[in-house]
Parts: structure tokens; C-alpha cells; sequence
């Protein structure tokens, strides 16, 4: 009887519905465990923002809830960049901040008091719930089974690739932009299969949401022209494509120039004109289609030969004539590091400097997607054999994301939607194989067979079936087991790579006890409460927008990175003597001076380290004064112990790392334990800063900048004389000057 | 125990703006030439001085007799108009019967003639003329202690100086009077020794316990001032909270009491007269050695508190330890700042926990059994040894939404501890919308200024009524509010907007 009662569940117009309920709860729970599993670092440390950019846009979320969402559009921001400032407001995408913005303010108008710090944190999991959700509806789209669009949720929900930009507390543009990316595909596939405008607008408003999020666009702005070039080239240019590419081109493009960072770029700049070529050359097809209808094929051929030539080559030389007058602009640095990897490292050290930029790894494939990423080739191949428009699309974007991805490690993240959409094809088409018990039944075998025997073998539909249940069996335990660990290796990846706020360093105690290492905010905490409120803060760039965050004191470089020569001016008076440093700091108001330091912990991820960057992008604009090559020694060695070289320990950055540690060893015995070297006996004597604070482990050390000397003395012969040493004669041969301000 | 103050304010939920102002501290106005009437002479006076804490505690008492020709009920106690609003927990009780309570007390706006605010005192009784009562009058004068050097090393030890008038003032001619001062070590480097006041040594030191007098001052005029300092060592932190912002929260359906405190503090002791390095502090944290530096807080919660948080601006505090209680013991939370606070610098931070509510709430014993009755520490607090000073103290006790019929009391020991008197309380009602409220949970804030750690162990009790329509109204308001959501999701559902052809 139970038999019977299952049947009525499961078949006919009830069955449909208790399907449509699992596939809910299903995915109910795919959403839950996508946010669940981004909770480690809530849980093990406290709700937190993380790392240096999600710092940033956590303030600028602050600034759109305090002061509303103008003053935020015109938000001119005086506190970075000093002297320079920064326009803010012009500069960033939006989008991230007006989502926490509104998520705010609806919870309280439901006056549930909610902190902006908490939407923030958890903006990232509840979105990854939605990417979860839009991965099932693309993935729906591309497959008639049902478990293919409910797998690709699921590997969307928790494939460390994606988790590693989307943990709670990593507050970047990703967080949304992620799914805002598998969405706009998604209603893009639904537009182009349907050739509804409701379909294209519905595409260019999410478009223009993206726009407004992350500089990432760009990747749709050219995917989706390169899909319909793609379709017209194997000739299946239809009506379809026609209205949704131009519904979606023409009010995606306006969307995105609302956005005051993107501006005119999308009729300006390089990086957008294939989407304009394409949206001309549909209309140069469609015209041909529509004067195909009324010609005889022989002089319809002359004329769309004519036309093709004339439009090329009008539209070629308008290109070229607008990109010399510099009308268009050229495509940007980052653009072109993605087809010559080694073109950043000699024209643009800023962004070489940034590890996420770098190449990636191989291993790193298979560390982010685990087993989909030898699902993926096989999903792809399935793709091919059906080759319908949407397969296409899915083909376009596997290689153009694979490329992407191999080239910079942080552009995983867009391969991975198109990673779970392939393996889920592949792996649903062989559960629907294997997981059918019962066996294919010899009737339909031989109604296919006398189907139709006159056509062609090929043609005809061979039937394949399992018969074997120990295939079966073997096949479905097998698969079963692959998932296993697939979830088993996500978890773990999640929880020991991705999970850490990076703010916080976290060690073990030797009785299993979590012992946190809390340097940074020591040292933040005590400037935002013990210093003047504008009290300006020299730092490495790394560091700038934590500074803001947590000390809430302007700073003079931060990650924006926008002012290459500003940076160089940091790394330059980092890198020279105190002499030729000293002025640089007057001349920027400089009040204290804040270095990471990882000598005494062992923490290697400190300034010592990123040292050669500094010196490096110094010397890009400041070649007659700052050479990489000083800092080496004669066999070409980086070394901070006795052997190092006059440049290195003259430099500032040398001195403030290791000023006064010597004392806190026997003398002599000074290590550091990040480069593992002994240090010489003496600490270095610095003249023209004066340490401030020490956080307890040294990590981050604040110094303040002396003012002028009372007497008029410099300050080396200010603090020789303090130190009560005979002041030397002032000999013929004379310093180099040192430069007064004021 | 006593109740010594009862402001009742009856009122009903809907009238809630209509009576927000309970009790508002106001000052009497005197004119520019007042004087006070010379009706009263201090037979005797001996004034305790307190140096050991962070603050000054000064204890006067004083034998008053009328020497008016009618009975007389206000006895004026004046201060200088700078030091006036530094004058904390001012209390005066009969020294003779101090578990009769404390007297009413009024203040007054500056006179500008003489540049001196008063107390007035009223008695109870009027005092018959001849007739003589000895007052206990007690105070404690915030930020009246100021460090000298104001830069130290930062090892070296901190002194302070505490500056006053030999001749304690009195708005009254005095016949004998005489001071005490309590150091808390016996290192006093530096005082004002006296010539020609009395006969023999002036100060007489014995210990940690310095005497000024006892001098014979019947030919004095009342103000007449004898300036007098010392400087002693006090190498602990000066801990001056700025504000303390205290909140309660009742929850009636959780069952629950939840505490958060907002405190803005500071350090006002000598500051570093170089900038603060870190292989000294090591050094000194290794040794152990006393330090003007505030390294950790200790902070006794109620046993049976659970869930503390110790957080500042930027996030969890992760330095901090919770020691729950066993059995009776208090429970300890032990709060360690991000960094030592050293002289003049500051430090910002909250601390939280929750309760049982069962053990603070019960319903008032009687005829109206909505009648609740919460009864709650009015201040908690770090326990310091160095005590710590408050300037200003804001307690908002949020009850439960509908709430009406509020009316609080502040209940004291029998002997001082550490509170002003009712009127210089300001308490006022308001509502506060939370957690899906739609009326908003009436709150009572009470503002009290100059207070110090000494008033730990005053009590509030507050009493409400709270029925159980109430209590039902927020189920309701949710149920009502998803229903509406499923209706109209049912009906926009319901409407089509096609344009194909039918």
C-alpha cells in the first residue's frame, strides 16, 4: 500500500507539485548552507569587517547612512589622500554601499536595531544565497533535466572559489557582483531564447545594478556582444537576438552612464567598443535580412559584399581616427596585464605589487573547484553536442573565463559560475543515467529501432540504457563519494584559508586555547583616541584604508591607489635618509608615521618585506634618486643584518622597524625572527621621528614626526647633544643640505 | 534600609509625551547681594578630608547653634561658583540620628557679589534659638586633585596636589575648627606648613594622617580663606569616566535583563613627558612595578550574569576574561584596554551582559497583580582600589512596551554612600520603538552629574504596570502585519498584466 500512496505523491498533476515543493525546500536549504558556511570567521572571531578594501567600503557605508544618499553621490573626501583629497563620491561604485544603504534602512523601518557593521558583514553569505538561487535558474535554462540546475546551485553555494570572496565580513563589490553576474546571464539567456524586450530590459536593469557594483562589468559588456557576434557568425542571426541585444544595449548603456564613476566610458573607451560594434553591426544584418526578403540571391549577394566592405572599413577608420585624437580612449593598464602578464611588472610595479594580480597557480584550480574542474572540460564537450544558442553562450564564456582566470588569480571568481554550470550538466547527465533502477525496457528499445528505418543510422537516436546494476552501483557510489569529498575538502578550505579576518592574527596556545594576536586595532584604537583629530598618518598604502576605518584619521595613501606619484613620494621618504626624508613629511603635514613589523612574532607579512615594492615604485618616478639596486648587496643579496647595505640601513623604513628593538634582548642577541637573521648590536639612532606606540607584539609601530628644532639645530645635532656627545666640527665637508621648511 | 525618595508620577500609556519631564533639577535664584543671614554659629569643626582615591571625599561634621531670636530651618553651605559643579553626592544628615535620613537640599545660581553657589540646607525641624544640632555634611570634589609634575617619566612615580583653605568655608563665623587629611601612603613631599595660626607644629603629622588645627576662629569673618596645598604620591591611575551611559533593558517575554554600558574614560594623571615605549612598559609589566598607568579594570557583575562583551569602536576587546560566579560569589569580569592608558590619554568602550529577569522583577504583592516591581543596581561599575569618578551618569531603564504607571525610588544604605539628593536627579520618561514596537517601550532616564564609584551600592527600584493586552500586542501586530503581506502578494499575484491578445 505505502507503494500506492508514494505513487500518488509522486505522479501525475500532485506529483508536479510535491517535486515543485522539494525543489523549494532543496533549495532553501542550498541557500542556508551557502550562508552557513560562510560564518566560520563570525564564529571564531566576532562579526568583523575584513582585510584593507571591504575597510573602505564599510566607511563609505557609514558616510551614505549618516549623511544620506547626495551628499554621499557628491561625497568629496578630505581625509585621504592629504593634501590631495579625493572624490569619492565620483570614484567608486555605488552599488555595494546603496544595497547595505537600503538593507539598513528597511530593517529600520521595521524597527529592528540592527548595527550598519552586522548588514555589512552578512551582506556577503545572503547574497551568496541568491547566486546559489540564480546559478539553479541559468542553469535551468541551459538543461532540460532538473538536477543539473539544483547541483550547480549547490557547487555555486559552497565551491571555495567563490567562498573566498564572499565569507562573512569580506565587504567588497564581489559580494553582490557575483550574483548580480549569474543573474544578468541568466535573464540574457532567457531574453535571447525568448526574444522578449520584457526579457532584454529586465537584462539591462540588472546590468546597469552591476554597473553600478563592480568594475567587473566590463566582462559582461563584452561576453554578451561576443555571444551574439558568435550566433551571427554561424549564421543564426534571428529576430530573437536582434530585439534583446538591442533592448539590452541600449538601455544597459544608459543605465551604466548614470553611474558618475563610468560616465561617458561606454561610448569613450576601448574596453566597451565591441558592445557598440556589435549593437551597429546587428543593425547592418538585420537591414541585409530585411532586403534578403526583397532581392533575387545574386545581387543581394553583390550588395552585401559592397556593404560589408564600405561598413568595415568606415568603421574601422573612425576607430582608429577616434582613438588617435584620443577621443576613445586607450585600453587601460590592468586591461593589457591581462594578455601580457609581464606587462605590469615593467610598466605598472602598482599593480604587479598586488598579490591577487599575479598569475595564477595551477594547483590553485584545483584548490578553489575541487573535482568541477575536471567536471568542466567533460560539461562543456555537453554542450557542444546540443549546441543550442544558450550552449554557445556557455561555450563563449568557458574559454574566455579559463583564459582570464589563468592570467589573474583574483578573476577565479568569474570562472567559477560557468565551472558549476558545466559540471552540473556533466554530472546530472550521468546521474539521470545511472540513478534510473529500473532497467530501460526492451519495448520502447524496439519501437525505436522501427521507428524509422529508412533514415540514417546516425541520425537515428541510438538508445542507451544501463543494464548492469553493478555498473550502476559502482558509478552512483562512486559520484556519491566524489561529492563527499568535494564538500568535505570545501569546508575545509573555507574554514582554514578564507576564514581569517586578517585584522585579527589568531595562534594556538599549547593547551588547544585560541590565543589572538590584536596588534592592528592596539595600535588604531590608540590613534582614533589618544591623537588630534586630523592628525595626518604616513603609512605604506596597504594600510590606508584600515586606517581611515579604524583610526579615523586622514591618511596620505590608501588602496585606492589612484595617484601613482603620491605613492612614490610615500615609498620615496620610506626608502631615503632621514635627512631627504624628513622634508617630505613637513611638506605633507605628516604627524605620525605607522610601520608594520613582524621581527619580533614572526609575522612575514610586514613592511620590511614589501620593502622592495616601495623602493621599486619610488624609483619609477624618482630613478636618480632611488635605486632597487642599492638596497642589494654586492652578491645581490636582500639582507637586514650587518652586511646590509648603507642605503638599506639608512633608510627610514630600516630605522622605524628596528628602532630601540635591540633593547629588548641580551645584548647582542637580537633576532628577527621573519628574515631570520641576527641584527647588529645596535639599534639604528633615529633623529627626525620619535616612537609614539608600540603595539605588544611590535606588529605595528606608530612614530610621531619631531617638530622643528627650538634652537634652529638639525635634529641629528639636536639629539647628539641630548645625548650629551661632543658635537663634531663642522668639517669642509659638508651634508647634503638639508631642506627647511617653513 | 530606608527609602529616602519617592518621586510618583502616576500616568497612562497614551499620555506618555504629555507628562515626560518627572523631575527637573532646579536652582534657586538669589540676588546679586545675598548674604546669607547670620543666623547660625559653628560651635565646632572638624573637617575630614580623604585623599586615597582618585577624587576628594570630604566629610565635615559640625556642632550648629541658632543664635537668632526665631527658629531657624535653612543652614547655607557655600562654594566657590569654579568648584561648585564639581561638588558630587553632597548629603547631610543628623550626626546624631543618621538613620533618620538625609535633609533636603537645594542649590542656588552663582551670587555675583561674593562669586560663591550654596547648598542650602533644610532641616526638618526648625532649630529653636540656642538650640544646637551637629550636622554630617559629605561630598566628594571631582577633578579638584591636579599632578605635579604634569609630565613624568614614564617609570617614575606620579604626584599629586590638592590645593584648599586651612579655615574651612563656611557662609557662618566658626569658633574651633580643625582638618584631617588621609594620604594614601605616607611619601607626602611637599605641604604648606602654617605660622603663627596656633601654637606648636602646623600640620601635626602622624602617619599617613596629616592635621591642620585645630585653630580658634570666633574673630574671623565667615570666608575668610588660608591657602594650603600638598603633594603626595598617588601612583595609581587618576580614572576620570567622562560619561557613563547605562542602559537596562527589561524583557518581560524573554524572561531577560540586559546591561549595557557606554563608558567614555580617561586617565587624568601626569602625562608622559616623553612618548610611550614599549621595552620599558615590558620591562615594568615584567616587574610588576606600580605604574600611574591603568592596565585592567576589574568589574564584579551579579552572579548569574552570563554573556558579557567587552567592545570598543573597532570591534571585540579580545583581551578581556570572564569569571563566572560560583554560588554566591559575584562574578568577575576582568577587562584588560587594548593598551595602557598613561596620564591624559583616553579610552572608549562598552561592556554588556545579560540576566535572569526572575531574580530583579516581581509582581507588586496585593490587590493589582499587574503591578510590577524591578529592583536593579542603580550603578555597577569596575571596582577599583583607586576609585574612579564619574561626571556624569545617564541610566535608561527601558521597560517593556506599555508600560504606564511608572515611578522609581532610589534606595541608600543608612550611611552615606555616595548619591546627591533626590532633586538633583533629573529623570524623565520617553518611548523608544525597537524590535517591531509600535507604540515604543517606555523608557526612564535618569541623569545625575559629579557621581563617584562610592554609590555602587544604591539601588533603583521601579515600579510599572504592565497587563498582559500589553503583553499580547506584539504577536498580534505580527501576525496582523504578515497577513497583510500574504494578502497583498496574493493579490498582486492575481493580476495580470499580459499584452498578449485574449
Amino acid at each position: 500500500m505505502a507503494q500506492s500512496s508514494l505513487d500518488v505523491l509522486l505522479k501525475g498533476s500532485s506529483g508536479r507539485n510535491t517535486r515543485g515543493l522539494l525543489r523549494v525546500i532543496i533549495l532553501c536549504t542550498i541557500a542556508a548552507a551557502a550562508v552557513a558556511s560562510r560564518l566560520f570567521s563570525v564564529i571564531r572571531f566576532e562579526s568583523i569587517i575584513h582585510e584593507f578594501d571591504p575597510w573602505f567600503n564599510f566607511r563609505a557605508t557609514k558616510y551614505l547612512i549618516e549623511n544620506g544618499f547626495y551628499s554621499f553621490w557628491d561625497w568629496f573626501d578630505d581625509r585621504t589622500w592629504h593634501p590631495l583629497g579625493r572624490v569619492t563620491g565620483g570614484t567608486l561604485y555605488p552599488g555595494l554601499m546603496v544595497t547595505s544603504g537600503v538593507i539598513y534602512h528597511i530593517l529600520r523601518f521595521l524597527t529592528i536595531p540592527v548595527d550598519i557593521r552586522n548588514v555589512c558583514v552578512l551582506l556577503a553569505p545572503g547574497f551568496s544565497g541568491l547566486t546559489a538561487l540564480a546559478m539553479y535558474f541559468l542553469t535551468c535554462e541551459m538543461s532540460t533535466s532538473p538536477s543539473a540546475g539544483l547541483l550547480a546551485a549547490a557547487f555555486m553555494g559552497i565551491t571555495p572559489g567563490y567562498i573566498s570572496r564572499s565569507v562573512a565580513g569580506s565587504y567588497d563589490n564581489e559580494a553582490i557582483a557575483i550574483f548580480l553576474l549569474v543573474f544578468t546571464f541568466f535573464l540574457w539567456i532567457k531574453a535571447v531564447k525568448n526574444g522578449s524586450i520584457m526579457w532584454g530590459a529586465l537584462t539591462a536593469l540588472f546590468y546597469g545594478y552591476m554597473v553600478s557594483a563592480w568594475g567587473g562589468y566590463v566582462f559582461i559588456t563584452n561576453l554578451i556582444p561576443l555571444h551574439v557576434f558568435v550566433l551571427i557568425c554561424m549564421g543564426r542571426y534571428s529576430t530573437r537576438v536582434y530585439i534583446s541585444y538591442t533592448t539590452w544595449y541600449a538601455l544597459g548603456t544608459l543605465g551604466s552612464m548614470q553611474i558618475p564613476f563610468v560616465g561617458f566610458l561606454p561610448i569613450r573607451n576601448s574596453d566597451h567598443m565591441s558592445a557598440l560594434g556589435i549593437f551597429g553591426l546587428l543593425q547592418l544584418v538585420a537591414f541585409a535580412e530585411f532586403v534578403r526578403a526583397y532581392l533575387p540571391g545574386k545581387q543581394f549577394q553583390k550588395l552585401l559584399t559592397a556593404m560589408v566592405l564600405l561598413t568595415v572599413g568606415i568603421a574601422f577608420s573612425g576607430l582608429i581616427l577616434l582613438s588617435v585624437t584620443g577621443v576613445i580612449a586607450p585600453w587601460s593598464g590592468r586591461f593589457y596585464s591581462l594578455w601580457d602578464t609581464g606587462y605590469a611588472k615593467v610598466h605598472i610595479p602598482i599593480i604587479a605589487s598586488v598579490s591577487e594580480h599575479q598569475p595564477t597557480a595551477w594547483p590553485a584550480f584545483f584548490f578553489d573547484l575541487n573535482f568541477l574542474i575536471w567536471l568542466f572540460p567533460a560539461g562543456v564537450f555537453m554542450c557542444f553536442q546540443k549546441l543550442k544558442d544558450e550552449h554557445v553562450f556557455v561555450v563563449i564564456y568557458s574559454v574566455l573565463a579559463s583564459y582570464f582566470a589563468g592570467v589573474m588569480v583574483r578573476l577565479m571568481l568569474t570562472l567559477t559560475p560557468i565551472v558549476c554550470v558545466a559540471a552540473a550538466l556533466a554530472l546530472s547527465a550521468i546521474l539521470d543515467n545511472f540513478l534510473v533502477a529500473s532497467s530501460p525496457t526492451p519495448e520502447s528499445k524496439a519501437k525505436a529501432a522501427t521507428e524509422d528505418p529508412k533514415s540514417l543510422r546516425s541520425t537515428r537516436n541510438p538508445v542507451v540504457g544501463i543494464y548492469s546494476y553493478f555498473s550502476k552501483s559502482v558509478v552512483a557510489c562512486s559520484v556519491t563519494l566524489y561529492l563527499l569529498l568535494f564538500v568535505a575538502h570545501c569546508t575545509w578550505v573555507t574554514s582554514n584559508a578564507y576564514s581569517s579576518p586578517s585584522v585579527v592574527l589568531a595562534s594556538k596556545l599549547p593547551d588547544g586555547s585560541q590565543f589572538i594576536i590584536d596588534d592592528y586595532r592596539e595600535a588604531y584604537y590608540w590613534l582614533r583616541q589618544n591623537t588630534p583629530d586630523n592628525a595626518k598618518i604616513m603609512s605604506w598604502w596597504d594600510y590606508g584604508y584600515q586606517i581611515g576605518g579604524m583610526a579615523d584619521r586622514p591618511t596620505l595613501v590608501d588602496n585606492n591607489t589612484w595617484n601613482n606619484t603620491h605613492i612614490a613620494t610615500v615609498g620615496k621618504a620610506m626608502s631615503s635618509r632621514e635627512e631627504v626624508s624628513y622634508p617630505i613629511l613637513r611638506q605633507h603635514d605628516v604627524d605620525y608615521v605607522l610601520v608594520v613589523f613582524g621581527g619580533l612574532l614572526g609575522y612575514s607579512g610586514d613592511d620590511l618585506n614589501k620593502f622592495l615594492w616601495m623602493v621599486r615604485i619610488a624609483e619609477g618616478i624618482w630613478p636618480d634618486e632611488v635605486k632597487e639596486r642599492d638596497f642589494f648587496t654586492a652578491r645581490g643579496e636582500y639582507r637586514v643584518d650587518e652586511e646590509a647595505t648603507p642605503a638599506m640601513k639608512n633608510s627610514l623604513m630600516y630605522k622605524m622597524s628596528y628602532h630601540n628593538y635591540q633593547n629588548l634582548f641580551p645584548p647582542g642577541q637580537a633576532m628577527d625572527r621573519v628574515r631570520g637573521t641576527k641584527l647588529p648590536k645596535e639599534s639604528p639612532q633615529l633623529n627626525t621621528l620619535e616612537e609614539a606606540f608600540t603595539s605588544e607584539n611590535w606588529i605595528v609601530r606608530l612614530y610621531k614626526v619631531k617638530d622643528l628644532d627650538n634652537l634652529g639645530r638639525d635634529h641629528s645635532n639636536a639629539v647628539a647633544f641630548d645625548k650629551g656627545l661632543k658635537r663634531k666640527r663642522a668639517s669642509k665637508k659638508k651634508g647634503p643640505r638639508v631642506l627647511r621648511t617653513e | 534600609m530606608r527609602f529616602f525618595t519617592a518621586t510618583v508620577l502616576g500616568l497612562l500609556a497614551p499620555s506618555l509625551c504629555a507628562a515626560s519631564d518627572l523631575t527637573t533639577p532646579s536652582r534657586l535664584d538669589l540676588p546679586s547681594d545675598f548674604k546669607p543671614p547670620q543666623v547660625f554659629k559653628n560651635t565646632n569643626l572638624v573637617r575630614n578630608t580623604n585623599l586615597e582615591k582618585g577624587f576628594v571625599r570630604e566629610t565635615i561634621n559640625v556642632v550648629v547653634e541658632n543664635i537668632d531670636k526665631q527658629p531657624q530651618t535653612d543652614y547655607y553651605v557655600p562654594f566657590p561658583s569654579e568648584v561648585f559643579d564639581q561638588v558630587g553626592a553632597f548629603e547631610v544628615r543628623d550626626k546624631k540620628v543618621p538613620e533618620q535620613g538625609r535633609f533636603e537640599v537645594d542649590t542656588t545660581e552663582a551670587v555675583s557679589s561674593s562669586g560663591n553657589q550654596y547648598f542650602v540646607v533644610h532641616l526638618p525641624e526648625p532649630l529653636a534659638p540656642k538650640a544646637q544640632i551637629t550636622l554630617g555634611i559629605s561630598y566628594s570634589v571631582l577633578s579638584a586633585l591636579s599632578p605635579l609634575p604634569a609630565t613624568i617619566q614614564q617609570s617614575e612615580k606620579q604626584f599629586l596636589t590638592y590645593s584648599f583653605s586651612a579655615y574651612t568655608p563656611s557662609a557662618y563665623t566658626t569658633v574651633t575648627q580643625k582638618t584631617k587629611l588621609k594620604f594614601p601612603s605616607t611619601n607626602v613631599p611637599d605641604y604648606t606648613t602654617t605660622g603663627g595660626l596656633k601654637s606648636g607644629s602646623d600640620p601635626e603629622r602622624k602617619g599617613a594622617t596629616y592635621t591642620y588645627g585645630p585653630y580658634d576662629t570666633a574673630k574671623l569673618a565667615p570666608g575668610t580663606e588660608y591657602p594650603v596645598s600638598v603633594r603626595y604620591e598617588f601612583t595609581n591611575p587618576v580614572i576620570t569616566v567622562n560619561l557613563l551611559e547605562r542602559d537596562l533593558e527589561v524583557s518581560q517575554w524573554g524572561g531577560n535583563l540586559a546591561t549595557e554600558e557606554r563608558y567614555w574614560l580617561r586617565n587624568n594623571g601626569s602625562q608622559l613627558a616623553n612618548q610611550f615605549s614599549r621595552v620599558e612598559w615590558t620591562m615594568a609589566a615584567y616587574q610588576k612595578a606600580p605604574s600611574s598607568a591603568l592596565r585592567e579594570l576589574t568589574y564584579p557583575l551579579q552572579p548569574g550574569s552570563v554573556d558579557p562583551y567587552f567592545i570598543d569602536d573597532i570591534g571585540n576587546v579580545s583581551t578581556s576574561r570572564y569569571r563566572p560566579s560560583k554560588g554566591k560569589n559575584a562574578a568577575n569580569l576582568e577587562l584588560k584596554p587594548r593598551y595602557p592608558i598613561f596620564g591624559g590619554w583616553n579610552y572608549s568602550f562598552r561592556v554588556g551582559w545579560n540576566n535572569d529577569l526572575s531574580s530583579f522583577l516581581r509582581l507588586a504583592a496585593g490587590v493589582n497583580s499587574d503591578s510590577h516591581v524591578l529592583k536593579v543596581p542603580l550603578i555597577e561599575g569596575p571596582k577599583m582600589a583607586e576609585g574612579i569618578q564619574y561626571e556624569r551618569v545617564v541610566v535608561r531603564v527601558v521597560l517593556p512596551e506599555g508600560a504606564h504607571n511608572v515611578r522609581f525610588e532610589i534606595i541608600e544604605g543608612a550611611t552615606s554612600n555616595g548619591l546627591p539628593g533626590a532633586n538633583q536627579i533629573h529623570a524623565s520618561l520617553s518611548s523608544l520603538k525597537t524590535y517591531m514596537d509600535t507604540l515604543g517601550r517606555t523608557t526612564l532616564t535618569l541623569e545625575v552629574d559629579s557621581l563617584t564609584d562610592e554609590a555602587r551600592d544604591a539601588k533603583l527600584v521601579v515600579t510599572y504596570t504592565h497587563t498582559m493586552m500589553d503583553a499580547l500586542r506584539k504577536p498580534f501586530t505580527i501576525f496582523a502585519g504578515l497577513l497583510t503581506v500574504f494578502v497583498a502578494a496574493w493579490g498582486i499575484g492575481k493580476i495580470d498584466v499580459s499584452i498578449k491578445k485574449r
